[in-house]
């Protein structure tokens, strides 16, 4: 008995020589980093923010007109004959992780020693917001972004977002000139280097879209003149000469291009992309172009069909003569095959560019703001006119997509209507034309925006289409409804021919 | 003393009068149905108390009358009885039996236990029917042959894909994958692909709940227990194997073979000027000759080009438009595969040793398609006193050769006349080439498979060393130390292709074919191929050590048995792959020679577990057992240093019950009840199904980063619940067995239920919060299903035998509840179908979208009222489970004298799939559902009429039924291509022929040699409108099981011949 007692004892011995719980401390992630500061993030939520902006930007540039596709493949529906449902263009849930991350900056830049990137951040999830508002109308905002503190955000109606967005940015600028930036950190802002003055640039650029989205509202002149007095009068300026552009470091790696480049150009090796066939300029572009004479920058936003010469980059294969440009009808699935019509041109895509920034905000468009809200609300404090404005805006643009200010400047004098201000029997619609160029290429969403705004230009429905409708707004991703049922269905049934976003009021 | 002596010399004196009667001396061997000796055999005189026991080498000698008969029998094997006639020397054969009452289970964690007192369900199958069909790969030899449990072959390939799964899905999200173990170690499914068949004594199926418990939360889903052979006793046993077969493609999808390249060309569109109301003209203008699509006007056999005019000598390919006979199939090679295998075995009193050397080669179907494996096995035991020491070793090296492309999509994208047979040659055939090879959007199928290529090496290295010290009669210890060492090295290559200037800018189609849009320069050419390599390289490493103490006490009528265990696991991984998107000098494949930046990434991961186990067996008069187990287990998964210890231990329990009434009743055996026996089981199990690392927030780089130096994060989007902890699963089982007719007839009857709570899933939360997924304890499911188990020995002659099984299973699992206010969530899948868990129905569920019914329920499809053609609904609707509920096999297995011939059958069904395929297929014109292009109304239709009123659609012809009705309409309708999922499949038929005795003498060599015929597969019944591939494959071996594309090629059947000789 004492034996086995013994025994027993051993085993429980053996087994006992158990594990410490050190044993199992191997639970840390060796692949992925569990903490992060506001620099990193803040870098690559910039970078975020252009990349979310290609597709999309691709879709405002069809709905606007500006694009259409070859029929080197099967046209897509969702595009052009607008059959589309919450599964399709969710472009919601790219943008709320990107303003996760620029919320985790804002929330962390003080405990982290990094205040400086408060401001931009804030800026920056403001510019964010105002395209989920551009698409969605309501959207989730005061009690977004909380994690699991709410997991069922509420929607704030669409105006009271705006509105917040202005004080967001009023705010956000506050925090720019009170915290310069470290030098050793500003190589993370890969939009202006740690520049303030530029910051405080972009932040006005962006409250004058904001407000200008607005100015066909009724009633809603009080507040938006104000609003741009108050900018008028912070003496920080806006983009006048300059582009917001951002530029993480692009080089010939993969996924290191510019994304444009990558997306519609050629690969890091410098093979042309498949998708180069897809995107043409709609034939709408290219007459009204060709009917304005306005051929300088009918060069530059397509290459003449045949598309770009790779060996001499920058030049079309064929002759860049009028005749050689071809635009394709809106919509049209057959009798354009890719080498027939006009590829997307200098302005965007040169072969070996891949590093040139990808631009969020043009100079052109804020100044042809400013020509409106001048036009509009004669009563603004702005100190040039509506057509100095407009004329700058104009040369921007020209600037923009690589011309020079001598064919800008003439086509300005060349008394052709919404070309030359003087000579436009419509000073708005002048405006919202050249507008609409300015936009082309650079910023589609934009683009149906204002689009959407105004009506403006009278761009051709799809010809895949019978009726006249064209949509207005997105549904709310089917993740979303999937998710947050609840807070979704109490915005309503969404019709995207008819639920307008609150801007437009026609 | 001398009482004795008398006694004896009585009997003897009794003995010899009656020999001097009529009574003979008989003497022989009993051997097994495999020639083996059957030790201690028992034979007796029918109807006389006469009875001898055999020796150790089967070698008898009775006495008995000439009309008398002889009754031979031994454990484990069936009675057989003959004449005892003229014969003077019985050479007997028994068969086993197809009860294993008495036999002894290798059951979790290696305790053996007896058959009777096991109170749940577990499955043996042994080397016999594992190599019936001599498959290459363990995992499909065990299709149908185990009620419970679905052997999913997801792919087909030199490297196929398995997934196995006992009695259906419990997590949700988890992994719900059977436990592999092998020679007692945990393992993982890569053991799957590398054991040699061959080697396998049996594998023991444990289905889950308490039959896997002590192997902890790895045993959730059950276990399949692998033992190899360890040697016989006796002299030195050679055996050699070759087989050799063939693959051939089983079927293909239904093609169409009247029409050819084109596509919407027609330059008018409906209602304008010009709009021919022809079909035949459209047809013929859509017609061109560098389509991949495939509606182009009828084939006349006119003579047209196929592509351009390739090169500047004018050099252009004309042939016959009209259909070449099975080009598709032809397109395909005949798969062939070898093996040669080598096995030595023997032993002693206290050793043995089994020793095997296999190597396996393989062509697929695919051109150019390769595998080889080899390897070599070396089991030993050996006993010195009270200390037995044991060891298992197998290396095995594995290398693989196969295409990246996607051939079969490639295939399919070529119309029929076109002879792809011819284009094999792509480098000397200039038609062949992809710059004269006529397709503008989908290059030469050949020149894609062959310069896009994956090869990898595999070497395992696999072994466990046992030791048990048996220190006093009831008590004994044993240590089992096991480790697996995986690695595959690879390299991924795209050979350089730059097209010529030709093929990019002239390439042109001369008249008469020709058209107006018609552009210089093939399509494709646009784009060079720049090639590339990828150079990767992981290592997978896991260690698993038991330990065990076993007390075994009798007291009164009760026998126990103790085990007290005490379990380590670790495992490791590592991968890390480098790639280059270009190669500079062609044919060099090695990132140096290269352009740009490298790209590349590293995962590291490292998991271990420990736990303590008491497994206790009660057993009263031998036919009341009680089994109790006990696990407590630490997870190195949910650790972390400030959490609660409860989050990361867990104990778990469970009780079996198993009753042998017959033994306790012994009055209601009769002629047709030999056996009864009853079992209940309850157990509950803790799982750490988190995936790794899942307790942490993590800040990822960014897509791009690091850009040179500016390093970029981002903001993970799992947010990981703080107090994640195990998931719970209870499962109870009851069932009986009952062997009837004099266990000719065995019966076995389960069900059973599981209950799976707070299972660690990752809800989508809305992303406005930030975060686009929560992973939290809150899912239940629930699962059950039932087991039928029946086996007849339909004859049992000495030359003829014959048995048959039939096994089936049910299973069916629901979701009881989510997240609140989340009823569903995706597993996968496309835009338009996708497989899907939701709230209160079985998962998973197949969902795409599909036709607007009409609203009487008559099942009519709307059309739109002006165009004819079909409207998509798109909103995705469910089309049911993709699991297979119903699981029925066959077996049965016939021995005449020296012939045998067995086969498996399976059936499953009780699903639906989604064929993706369909749709590709629909998209390009080559499937044969896409046949029917004249004018029609769409079948079985309504539309709305201007009043609003449904109205059945009589009148309101498709527009465009050449081209728009299939692409642009009946392809977006994916209710099109949802078919049931079942099937039946002849897994595996064998015919063999044992070489007689006499011959083999003469050779002095052999002593036995078998030849056998056998097929895999030789044929698959599937629904009639299940037009395109096989029910169990599937794009992914995840949980979301139920959709299929171009990236299973398409099913083989195999059949083949093997040559065994024994030395």
């Amino acid at each position: 008995m004492k034996i086995k007692s013994l025994y027993i004892l051993g085993i429980a011995a053996l087994i006992g020589v158990g594990c410490k719980k050190s044993f199992l401390d191997v639970n840390t992630n060796p692949n992925s980093l569990p903490s992060a500061t506001p620099a990193f993030v803040i870098a690559n939520a910039l970078n975020v923010t252009s990349t979310n902006m290609v597709g999309l930007n691709e879709l405002g540039s069809y709905w606007s007109g500006q694009w259409t596709q070859s029929n080197g493949y099967i046209l897509a529906t969702t595009y052009f004959s607008y059959v589309f449902t919450n599964g399709d263009f969710n472009y919601w849930d790219g943008f709320y992780d990107n303003l996760e991350d620029y919320q985790y900056v804002i929330n962390g830049a003080d405990g982290a020693g990094q205040p400086y990137f408060k401001g931009p951040a804030k800026v920056m999830k403001a510019f964010v917001y105002q395209h989920l508002v551009d698409l969605y109308g309501n959207v989730p905002f005061t009690e977004a972004l909380k994690g699991s503190a709410v997991l069922a955000p509420k929607f704030d109606d669409q105006k009271a977002v705006y509105e917040s967005l202005i004080t967001l940015i009023d705010d956000g600028m506050n925090d720019i000139k009170n915290n310069a930036f470290e030098s050793a950190y500003a190589s993370s802002d890969i939009m202006f280097k740690g520049s303030q003055s530029k910051w405080l640039q972009f932040a006005n650029s962006l409250k004058l879209r904001i407000l200008n989205h607005q100015s066909r509202i009724s009633g809603r002149d009080g507040y938006i003149v104000a609003e741009v007095n108050k900018i008028v009068s912070s003496g920080a300026g806006w983009l006048s000469t300059t582009d917001a552009g951002l530029n993480p470091g692009y080089v010939a790696a993969a996924g290191q291009l510019n994304p444009v480049y990558n997306n519609w150009g050629y690969s890091e090796t410098g093979a042309k992309r498949a998708n180069n066939n897809f995107p043409r300029l709609t034939q709408f572009l290219v007459n009204s172009l060709k009917a304005t004479n306005d051929t300088f920058r009918l060069k530059r936003y397509g290459y003449a069909n045949g598309g770009e010469n790779g060996s001499n980059p920058g030049v079309s294969v064929n002759a860049e003569v009028i005749t050689n440009y071809t635009g394709v009808p809106f919509g049209i699935s057959s009798g354009f095959l890719p080498a027939g019509c006009c590829a997307l041109g200098p302005s965007l895509l040169v072969k070996g560019e891949l590093g040139r920034p990808y631009v969020i905000m043009t100079a052109a468009e804020t100044l042809l703001s400013l020509a409106e809200l001048k036009q509009r609300f004669p009563a603004v404090t702005l100190s040039g006119t509506a057509q100095s404005y407009y004329e700058d805006g104009v040369r921007q643009a020209f600037r923009l997509v690589g011309s020079s200010t001598t064919n800008a400047n003439t086509l300005l004098a060349s008394g052709v209507d919404n070309c030359d201000f003087t000579a436009s029997t419509n000073k708005l619609s002048a405006i919202a034309y050249q507008k609409w160029l300015a936009l082309c290429n650079f910023n589609g969403v934009e683009a149906w925006t204002e689009y959407r705004k105004t009506r403006l230009p009278n761009t051709p429905q799809s010809v895949q289409v019978v009726n006249s409708d064209r949509p207005l707004r997105l549904f709310y991703p089917l993740t979303e409804f999937g998710s947050n049922g609840a807070n979704v269905s109490a915005q309503g049934t969404i019709d995207v021919f008819k639920t307008k976003i609150f801007w437009d009021v026609n | 003393m001398m009482k004795i002596v008398s006694t004896m010399f009585a009997m003897l004196l009794c003995f010899s009068m009656v020999a001097t009667a009529q009574v003979r001396v008989v003497t022989g061997t009993v051997k097994d149905d495999k020639g083996a000796p059957v030790p201690n055999a028992s034979v007796r005189v029918k109807g006389a108390t006469t009875a001898v026991v055999a020796d150790n080498q089967g070698n008898f000698r009775i006495s008995a009358d000439e009309n008398a008969s002889l009754v031979f029998s031994a454990v484990g094997f069936g009675e057989i009885e003959q004449k005892v006639g003229k014969s003077a020397v019985f050479n007997v054969s028994l068969a086993k039996t197809v009860s294993e009452l008495d036999g002894v289970v290798v059951t979790a964690q290696g305790l053996r236990k007896k058959a009777k007192e096991i109170g749940y369900s577990y499955a043996r199958v042994t080397t016999d029917e594992v190599n019936v069909g001599r498959s290459p790969q363990l995992a499909q030899a065990l299709s149908g042959k185990v009620s419970g449990l679905a052997v999913y072959n997801v792919n087909n390939s030199v490297d196929p894909s398995v997934k196995l799964v006992l009695r259906g899905y419990r997590s949700l999200t988890g992994n719900n994958d059977a436990l592999i173990v092998l020679d007692g170690m945990q393992t993982t499914n890569t053991v799957l692909a590398t054991i040699n068949p061959n080697d396998v004594e049996d594998v023991i199926v444990l289905k889950g709940g308490q039959a896997a418990a002590l192997y902890g939360s790895a045993g959730i889903n059950g276990a399949l227990v692998i033992t190899t052979k360890k040697g016989t006793k006796g002299r030195l046993k050679v055996n050699y194997s070759n087989a050799t077969n063939f693959d051939e493609i089983s079927f293909l999808p239904q093609f169409q073979d009247k029409f050819g390249n084109g596509s919407q060309y027609y330059p008018y569109v409906f209602g304008q000027a010009g709009y021919s109301s022809d079909y035949l003209v459209r047809m013929r203008e859509n017609w061109r000759s560098y389509e991949n699509q495939q509606y182009g006007d009828q084939y006349d056999g006119s003579a047209r080009i196929v592509g351009r005019i390739i090169n500047a000598q004018g050099d252009k390919l004309v042939i016959p438009y009209s259909a070449i006979p099975n080009a598709r199939r032809k397109s395909f090679d005949r798969g062939v595969s070898v093996n040669n295998q080598v096995s030595f075995q023997g032993g002693d009193e206290t050793s043995s040793f089994y020793m095997s050397l296999e190597n396996q080669k393989i062509a697929g179907i695919i051109p150019n398609d390769r595998a080889q494996r080899s390897g070599a096995r070396f089991n030993a035991k050996k006993e010195y006193g009270k200390v037995t020491a044991a060891f298992n070793l197998s290396f095995v090296q594995a290398d693989y050769d196969r295409t990246t492309a996607d051939f079969y999509n490639d295939i399919i994208n070529t119309a029929s006349h076109i002879p792809l047979n011819d284009m094999r040659d792509w480098r000397a055939n200039k038609f062949a080439n992809p710059n004269g090879y006529f397709n503008d959007y989908y290059n030469n199928p050949y020149f894609n498979a062959e310069t896009n290529r994956a090869r990898y090496k595999d070497a395992n290295i696999q072994g466990t060393t046992e030791i048990t010290y048996r220190m006093l009669p009831w008590l004994s210890f044993y240590n089992r130390l096991g480790v697996m060492n995986n690695s595959r090295t690879q390299k991924n290559i795209q050979e350089q292709f730059l097209y010529s200037g030709y093929a990019k800018n002239t390439a042109y189609i001369p008249a008469p074919w020709q058209h107006d849009d018609d552009y210089p320069g093939i399509y494709r050419a646009i784009t060079d191929q720049l090639g590339g390599v990828t150079d990767a390289s992981s290592t997978e490493n896991v260690v698993n050590n038991e330990f065990q103490a076993n007390i075994e006490k009798n007291v009164g009528d009760f026998t126990n048995r103790l085990v007290l265990g005490y379990s380590v696991y670790q495992r490791q991984t590592k991968s890390i792959s480098i790639s280059s998107g270009s190669i500079v000098v062609p044919g060099v494949y090695n990132i140096a020679n290269r352009q740009g930046n490298l790209a590349g990434s590293e995962t590291t991961t490292k998991e271990r577990k420990y736990g303590y186990y008491a497994d206790l067996t009660t057993t009263w008069k031998g036919y009341l057992s009680l089994n109790g187990t006990f696990r407590y287990d630490a997870t190195s998964r949910f650790y972390k240093a400030d959490r609660s210890s409860d989050l990361y231990t867990y104990p778990y329990y469970g009780a079996a019950l198993a009753f042998v009434v017959t033994d306790a009743f012994p009055q209601i055996k009769s002629k047709t009840l030999s056996y009864l026996k009853l079992k209940g089981s309850y157990n509950k199990n803790g799982n750490d199904n988190v995936s790794l690392y899942g307790l942490d927030l993590t800040y990822p780089n960014g897509s791009g980063f690091p850009f040179g130096n500016t390093v970029g994060l981002s903001v993970g989007n799992t947010l990981p619940d703080g107090n994640l902890k195990p998931e719970f699963v209870t499962s109870i089982e009851g069932g009986l067995e009952v062997q009837l007719f004099k266990n000719k007839v065995s019966l076995e009857l389960t069900a059973y239920n599981q209950d799976s709570k707070g299972q660690v899933i990752t809800v989508k939360i809305p992303n406005s919060t930030g975060f686009s997924n929560l992973l939290i304890n809150v899912g239940q499911t629930k699962n059950w299903g039932y087991e039928a188990d029946l086996r007849v020995q339909i004859i049992n002659k000495s030359k003829l035998r014959w048995d048959a099984s039939v096994k089936y299973s049910y299973n069916d699992n629901k979701v009881i509840d989510l997240y609140p206010g989340i009823n569903e969530f995706q597993y996968g899948g496309y835009s338009y179908a996708s497989t899907n868990v939701i709230k209160g129905m079985r998962f998973p569920i197949l969902k795409t979208n599909g036709y607007n019914y009409a609203p009487d329920g008559s099942g009519m499809r709307q059309v739109n009222a002006t165009t004819g053609y079909p409207l998509l609904n798109s909103s995705l609707v469910s089309r049911g489970g993709t699991l297979a509920r119903d699981i029925l096999g066959l077996g049965s297995r016939l021995v005449y004298n020296d012939f045998s011939f067995s086969f498996n059958f399976e059936y499953r069904g009780g699903g639906v799939m989604y064929s993706d395929l369909g749709r590709q297929m629909t998209f390009t014109g080559s499937g044969k559902w896409t046949e029917n292009r004249a004018p029609q109304i769409f079948a079985n239709s309504y539309y709305v009429d201007a009043a609003g009123k449904a109205t059945p659609n009589t009148t309101v012809q498709v527009r465009e039924t050449e081209y728009a009705l299939w692409v642009n309409n009946y392809r977006l309708i994916s209710e099109n291509f949802v078919n049931p999922n079942w099937f039946i499949k002849l897994r595996d038929v064998n015919i063999s022929y044992n070489l007689p005795a006499s011959l083999i003498k003469k050779t002095k060599i052999f002593s036995g040699a078998q030849v056998a015929v056998y097929g895999r597969n030789l044929f698959t019944i599937i629904d009639k409108m299940n037009f395109y591939t096989d029910p169990e494959f599937s794009f992914t071996a995840g949980n979301g099981l139920g959709i299929n594309n171009t990236g299973q090629t398409p099913p083989v059947r195999q059949y083949g011949i093997n040559v065994n000789f024994q030395f």
